[in-house]
């Protein structure tokens, strides 16, 4: 029985319409598989946080797996961040969220699994055709708590370094072969930026200065720096966090990277050439390419560049969780797993259409997958890749992140010195670590 | 130099608005026309950068500098896409049930009360009115914790129920209706009461034929502060489905990055409903306000 | 007393009115005035009456939203409420807020006023152009406003740039967003006060400057001398409203301003609030909250009213 009938106003469902709109172009490679059994009614509730242009990809895979398998899919895309997970926790503690969401795998256990998740059956995954050899096992592990397993992950996603080829040709800092030439040390790849902004005339590379935190934690991690939290403090290695914030600073301060840039500015930097390079998350390739098919965008991307002696990287799994439910349906619940399912078989376009390396290994491990470029040019990522600090205030979009992130605003505009944020970036490290713990 | 210090007494007729006699146009006054047509332009200037921003192409919208309010390149593709995605018009269906149900509520409960606690005694009364217009000085946004959680066990979280039937919650109204109703002479009803008629025949065809201005004002600010409500639809309406306009505008994100000309085209479409009623109504509702006494 | 559920058909007045005015007419106690309240006492009660009590109890427990066994912790969130300077802060933006922004949306809402009512043939024009914004919602408000306030590129700082006045104010993306969330405001909410005025302005007869213009009284003496006075009520109401609206300041905070990792980590009251219990996950924590700002509104209230009765003696 459902618990939840839809409200009489509901008149439209999202992504059935024709949603080439924005995934024009795209090539979606067409797999048919064999339809499944299931009556026209059933739909599956899916809540996602895909707000930047990956959406538009999951969006025309949705397309695909309705025509496909004839279950109906009602996706909502929530502004990324404390926004999604805010409503997320709300819907499930009311019971009646989404039947199945995208989230961090990083943020797993600060969602309390136990009383606001459903935890997945091992048989109903095999049942659709997933098995736990099929992931990577670093990253599975992760999708327990008290041995339940409660997430399902789809794919890696980090941190990258995108260039415009045509202006670091300009710049002379490609390699004959037209690939980005490796830099060592912070000098040498700063050096590599000036080139560029020689060329540009604005910066050198474009970035976030709204999400700091994922340059912070990337060449922190790239000094070996630990980040571990206990009880009633933290450990954490003052003088590497020092190095990588002054990092911010000397390159805003230089006019290397934007004082100031949203999501939205940092891309838009890129596509008109303010910046010869955005060191960007790699979902950012959908937004590009669109750019490049309507005006021209030369592009390729490479891993984050050596700062300090490796290429780590920030970044995280999305995965597919379950919201607690009041009372499933049994339908919807085998609709949803099934979704599951399908999304993660032709994760290849997720790969290929948003720049995301995809959990399931049959997918990454395949002939097609391994040539794709630009994917084959930063795969490195996924062994560089770095989560954030386990701690139930950490993880993608969790208070450490937002807290850190919106003092390392300060340090990109010019009106925070590095020691002043990292000052700041401790007390409010120590705030977090007093607050009761609500989760456990 | 002054004549009149004193505030007229309300009279029983219709304010009258008298022009004054303007014989010539004075320098002084060609300057203040000037300086409120330029004041009323700028006053528009954020709306029409939207409605500007809103027909360019996402490359030009984004592009920024230099500005220029006329698109070089005329796009629809903003709203192109929003029709297609449809959730822009599902909210606004929501925003107008869950307005009316809460205005229609509002008044019917509101009125129902204020005449009880006018024209009838009853034991208790006194303290239930006290109780009530307590309730003026609590914000109900301080509330919302709780609140939500009494919402959430009666299992009226996304429904229209769950958003309405707490925004009905306006002890205000009740004050402003019972001052109303204690200003009208009983001797209207008298001659209904001869009649036979009961109290709800009373309140039905003498007191509420009376009321109308009052009325009109309860339920056009009850309406306004409705569809615009933000916090508690935020809160109790999660599932995209059930979310109002404003709300759905607030969270819900493209699903295609970041883009400024289809923002601009969705805040456009979601500010048009009330502007278009307000453009059609807005003599009735200065009116409104006006007789109502509400600034009095 | 009764207990009549039905009124006599004819109730004859025990003694006439003394006035034409509404007065004390003789009212037989009955139960079926409960049946007029009840519908909105009975909706009063559950959302109103219960979720306060509710909170009040939940303020001494450590109730999360995750939904585990709450506990019983006695005082605990008020002390840490007490000690949390985060909190204070926040209420304290709440209170700078409503300092700054009550003086320009009532004078302002005043200003325009006294414009469109002496208009004549554009006064249509100036009543949409004031008023229109307070119809549009607060979502659509922030969208076009953020636009607006790009600091690379937004309309603002182009032409503050142009006109040498320095285009590289980072706005609501930097530390204190309170000034540019106020001007938004302003520009969103004046219309209601404007609307107040206006409809006040109308209900002052024509008379009254008859007289005046008799005398050779020039337009400012009229404005000064007649018109400011016969709306010394009007004024009284519009700042009481907008206290109780600048106070209740969320939505264009949350919307602008400390939403998320993208801008000023600014916070007012009740943002914090549903930071503490929403996306915190502490009900409890937040229920003591609640209670706090519950009581500062309050307090500010209750004097705000006092002042302004003892003036209207």
């Amino acid at each position: 029985m459902t618990n939840n009938p839809p409200p009489p106003g509901a008149v439209t469902r999202r992504g059935l319409l024709t949603g080439a709109t924005a995934a024009a172009g795209l090539g979606l490679a067409g797999c048919g598989s064999a339809s499944e059994a299931f009556s026209g009614e059933t739909t599956v509730k899916q809540w996602n946080l895909l707000a930047g242009s990956d959406g538009a990809i999951m969006t025309s895979m949705h397309d695909q797996f309705t025509a496909e398998t004839g279950i109906g899919l009602q996706a909502t895309t929530f502004a990324w961040g404390t926004p999604f997970y805010t409503k997320l926790v709300m819907g499930a503690s009311g019971g009646n969220a989404a039947d199945v969401a995208t989230i961090h795998l990083s943020r797993l256990g600060s969602l309390s699994p136990d009383t606001l998740l459903d935890s997945i059956g091992l048989d109903e995954l095999t049942d659709a055709g997933l098995n736990p050899e099929d992931f990577p096992s670093s990253i599975w592990e992760r999708c327990f708590a008290d041995d339940r397993l409660y997430a399902v992950p789809i794919d890696t996603h980090a941190l990258v370094n995108f260039y415009n080829r045509t202006i670091c040709e300009q710049a002379g800092v490609l390699n004959p072969d037209g690939t980005l030439l490796e830099t060592h040390g912070v000098e040498e790849y700063f050096d590599l930026l000036r080139a560029v902004k020689d060329v540009t005339g604005e910066y050198g590379t474009s970035l976030d200065t709204n999400a700091g935190w994922r340059q912070f934690w990337a060449w922190y991690r790239q000094q070996d720096g630990e980040w571990i939290f206990h009880e009633d403090g933290y450990e954490l290695d003052d003088d590497k966090a020092l190095v990588a914030i002054e990092t911010m600073w000397r390159m805003a301060d230089e006019g290397l990277c934007p004082r100031i840039a949203d999501g939205a500015q940092c891309a838009a930097n890129f596509e008109n050439g303010a910046g010869g390079l955005v060191q960007v998350g790699n979902w950012e390739i959908t937004r590009f390419r669109a750019f490049d098919e309507a005006q021209g965008l030369d592009f390729s991307i490479t891993e984050m560049p050596d700062f300090f002696g490796n290429r780590r990287t920030q970044g995280d799994c999305h995965s597919y969780a379950l919201p607690r439910h009041n009372a499933w349906d049994e339908e919807v619940r085998a609709a949803t797993v099934e979704y599951i399912s399908w999304m993660l078989q032709h994760s290849f376009e997720w790969g290929a259409g948003a720049g995301h390396t995809p959990a399931y290994l049959p997918v990454t491990e395949s002939e097609e997958y391994q040539s794709l470029q630009p994917n084959a040019e930063y795969s490195g990522v996924v062994e560089n890749v770095q989560f954030d600090p386990d701690v139930w205030f950490s993880g993608s979009a969790a208070r450490l992140a937002v807290d850190v992130a919106q003092t390392l605003v300060g340090v990109y505009s010019g009106a925070t010195t590095p020691e002043q944020a990292l000052d700041t970036i401790k007390t409010q490290a120590q705030t977090l670590v007093d607050l009761p713990n609500p989760v456990d | 130099m002054t004549t009149v210090q004193e505030r007229p007494p309300a009279s029983e007729s219709k304010p009258r608005t008298i022009t004054r006699r303007r014989g010539r146009i004075t320098v002084g006054g060609a300057l203040v026309y000037f300086a409120s047509f330029f004041l009323a332009l700028l006053w528009l200037v954020p709306f029409l950068w939207a409605l500007s921003t809103s027909f360019k192409t996402e490359t030009e919208a984004s592009l920024g500098q230099p500005i220029h309010w006329i698109p070089e390149d005329w796009s629809i593709e903003g709203y192109r896409v929003l029709f297609e995605r449809g959730d822009h018009l599902t909210w606004m269906i929501n925003s107008t049930v869950v307005s009316t149900i809460v205005t229609v509520l509002t008044l019917a409960l509101c009125v129902l009360a204020a005449y009880g606690f006018s024209r009838l005694d009853f034991p208790g009364k006194k303290v239930i009115y006290g109780v009530i217009l307590a309730g003026i000085m609590v914000p109900p946004q301080a509330l919302i914790i709780p609140l939500f959680d009494v919402v959430s066990a009666l299992r009226m979280v996304d429904t229209y129920w769950g958003l309405a039937l707490p925004q009905v919650v306006a002890p205000v109204m009740i004050f402003i209706l019972k001052r109303f109703f204690d200003a009208i002479p009983r001797d209207y009803e008298e001659a209904a009461r001869l009649d036979g008629a009961n109290h709800l025949r009373v309140l039905w065809s003498v007191i509420l034929p009376l009321s109308g201005p009052i009325l009109a004002a309860v339920g056009i600010f009850t309406f306004i502060g409705s569809w615009n409500n933000f916090l508690w639809p935020l809160l109790v309406g999660n599932d995209p489905s059930i979310m109002t306009l404003p709300v759905g505008l607030g969270v819900v994100a493209g699903g295609y990055g970041l883009l400024y000309a289809q923002n601009m085209a969705a805040a456009i479409l979601g500010a048009l409903p009330l502007l278009i009623v307000f453009m059609l109504f807005q003599k009735q509702i200065v009116k409104g306000v006006a007789g109502v006494g509400l600034s009095r | 007393m009764t207990t009549d559920t039905e009124t006599p058909a004819a109730a004859p007045p025990a003694a006439p009115p003394p006035a034409q005015t509404a007065s004390r007419a003789p009212k037989r106690r009955s139960w079926l005035g409960l049946w007029f309240v009840l519908p909105f006492t009975a909706v009063y009660a559950v959302f109103m009456v219960w979720p306060m009590l509710l909170g009040l109890y939940y303020s001494f427990t450590d109730k999360s939203l995750t939904g585990r066994p709450v506990e019983w912790i006695g005082l605990a969130n008020w002390s840490e409420a007490f000690g949390d300077a985060a909190a204070w802060d926040s209420l304290w933006n709440t209170a700078w807020f409503t300092i700054l922004s009550t003086p320009p949306l009532v004078i302002l809402g005043l200003a325009f006023a006294l414009l469109a009512h002496r208009a004549r043939k554009m006064g249509w024009f100036l009543r949409l152009s004031f008023f229109a914004p307070f119809v549009i919602p607060v979502s659509v408000v922030t969208m076009i406003w953020i636009w607006m306030y790009q600091p690379d590129g937004g309309l603002i700082n182009h032409y503050l740039g142009e006109w040498g006045l320095g285009g590289d104010r980072l706005w609501i993306f930097q530390e204190d967003s309170m000034g540019p969330i106020v001007a938004t405001t302003v520009w969103w909410t004046m219309g209601f006060n404007f609307l107040l005025y206006l409809a006040a302005l109308q209900t002052i007869p024509g008379e009254v400057y008859e007289a005046a213009d008799i005398d050779g009284a020039n337009g400012f003496q009229k404005l000064w001398g007649i018109t400011l006075p016969l709306l010394g009520r009007t004024t009284a109401l519009v700042i009481t409203l907008q206290l109780i609206a600048s106070l209740r300041i969320f939505d264009q905070y949350y919307l602008m301003a400390g939403g998320g990792m993208n801008l000023s980590p600014e916070h007012v009251a009740i943002q914090y609030i549903y930071n503490a219990g929403f996306t915190g996950l502490r009900v409890g924590y937040a229920s003591a909250l609640s209670y706090i700002l519950f009581v500062f509104i309050l307090v500010v209230a209750l004097v705000q009213f006092r002042l302004l009765s003892r003036k209207e003696d």
